[in-house]
């Protein structure tokens, strides 16, 4: 049976980020890099609250929207998982959410005068980084 | 059950005049059971007045105040009972012993948790034997929220709990709201001047300004009102007065910002009429936008021409 994993997040008061979407982009952030592999289990609400100092009701919030967007799968009784890896959201919010973030990275380093070029090299070398690696 | 349980507090047009000044102005308060609750407001926004008539030790000039559904001037003992306050001066007499109190407060509450005293004070280094006198400012204040914890109470107010704390007390003192299975099924009204703890214990934000309900709401939705604009606007800029939803403005180097309350892509429509080259605009935190709302009325000399 699976142990709990371990999960290294921070969270940040002051951000313009609500805690609870620190939470959800943490957490999605890991999973997607790999850190978190599908199956692993994630801390008890109160668990997560706890090691971060937070209202349990912020973290019961995120793991709803996690799973919601199917991130997570609730076991009844057992906790809180990893969910195996499948599309996770629809063609058009996934569109919608490409273009949001496309836009915002554009207006970021347009004003930088990079060439394509640069960012091209670049951002393959950060999807490379990011490949998942293999762990035993 | 009555109908007013669904709300642990309740007001319609509950005002309270000292001499020329409204200290509650017509406050139609409504605070839902359960959950923590946090109260902002600028120092005078009428917090404590408030509180004084909730638990009965003043009258209102007018307008009605209802806790737990009673009517506040006409609160029985057994009521108090299920009322918890807990505020910044952390008052007991000094001279006795932390077991007395706490066998005192065993014997006079019915309610009384023995399993949820020791597991709140537990998080301070608390001896039975100690005189209140000696204990620290932060251990006063837990061995006050374990009193009042440990007494089951339906609603719990704590009033500036953690000021004067240091960091490690202040830890403490969440973690034993947060945490205890006591306070589990208890409303919490939580008021703080300090953001960075109400962003971490509250699930709704109330702000009360010239004791006037201005805002409530999860503390995140009161930040998406609030944003920040940055223009490159020539010369002097628009009159402020004619800036809408204006809440702060600031000139540094060259550059104009301003911060908003609800304002969308219009605004930035305003700024390229009155002659900005460029527009920037981001979000803020909780912490800049509380302030920014609260400083925007606050009260100033008048300026000078």
């Amino acid at each position: 049976m699976a142990r709990t994993q371990a999960l290294m997040i921070r969270i940040a008061t002051g951000d313009s980020r609500s805690i609870g979407k620190q939470i959800v982009d943490g957490i999605r952030m890991k999973i997607a890099t790999g850190e978190l592999a599908p199956g692993d289990q994630l801390p008890s609400v109160r668990g997560l609250a706890q090691q971060l100092t937070i209202n349990p009701n912020t973290v019961a919030k995120a793991y709803t929207e996690l799973t919601t967007e199917g991130w997570l799968d609730s076991r009844q009784g057992l906790g809180l998982y990893v969910a195996p890896l499948r599309q996770r959201l629809s063609d058009a919010e996934r569109e919608r959410r490409f273009d949001d973030a496309v836009q915002r990275f554009v207006h970021d380093v347009v004003p930088l005068n990079v060439t394509v070029d640069e960012v091209q090299t670049r951002m393959a070398a950060e999807f490379d980084a990011l490949t998942p690696r293999k762990t035993a | 059950m009555s109908t007013h349980d669904d709300h642990v507090i309740e007001t319609h047009g509950l005002s309270r005049r000292y001499g020329r000044k409204l200290a509650l102005d017509h406050l139609d308060l409504r605070i839902p059971r359960g959950r923590i609750h946090a109260i902002v407001g600028a120092n005078g926004a009428g917090k404590s007045t408030l509180f004084r008539i909730l638990l009965g030790f003043l009258a209102p000039s007018a307008g009605r105040a209802r806790i737990l559904g009673r009517d506040s001037q006409q609160l029985t003992p057994e009521d108090r009972g299920r009322i918890g306050f807990v505020n910044e001066e952390h008052t007991l007499p000094g001279w006795m012993r932390v077991s007395a109190i706490a066998r005192m407060h065993h014997r006079e509450y019915a309610r009384w948790n023995q399993r949820a005293y020791e597991e709140v004070i537990g998080h301070y280094h608390v001896l039975p034997e100690q005189k209140v006198g000696q204990l620290s400012r932060g251990e006063r204040a837990g061995f006050n929220l374990a009193l009042a914890l440990a007494r089951s109470p339906e609603l719990l107010i704590l009033d500036e709990p953690t000021l004067g704390l240091d960091v490690v007390a202040k830890r403490a003192f969440l973690e034993s709201l947060l945490y205890s299975n006591a306070a589990d099924d208890c409303t919490v009204i939580y008021c703080s001047h300090q953001m960075e703890e109400i962003e971490r214990v509250a699930d709704n934000l109330i702000i009360l300004e010239r004791g006037r309900l201005m805002h409530m709401s999860a503390p995140e939705e009161f930040c998406s009102r609030v944003t920040h604009w940055v223009a490159d606007i020539p010369f002097k800029g628009p009159e402020p007065s004619t800036v809408p939803g204006l809440l702060e403005r600031q000139r540094l180097d060259g550059l104009h910002h301003y911060l908003v309350l609800d304002q969308d892509e219009g605004f930035a429509e305003f700024l390229r009429g009155v002659g900005a080259r460029s527009i920037q605009s981001m979000p803020v935190g909780l912490d800049r936008a509380v302030n920014a709302f609260l400083a925007k009325n606050h009260a100033a000399p008048a300026a000078a021409a």
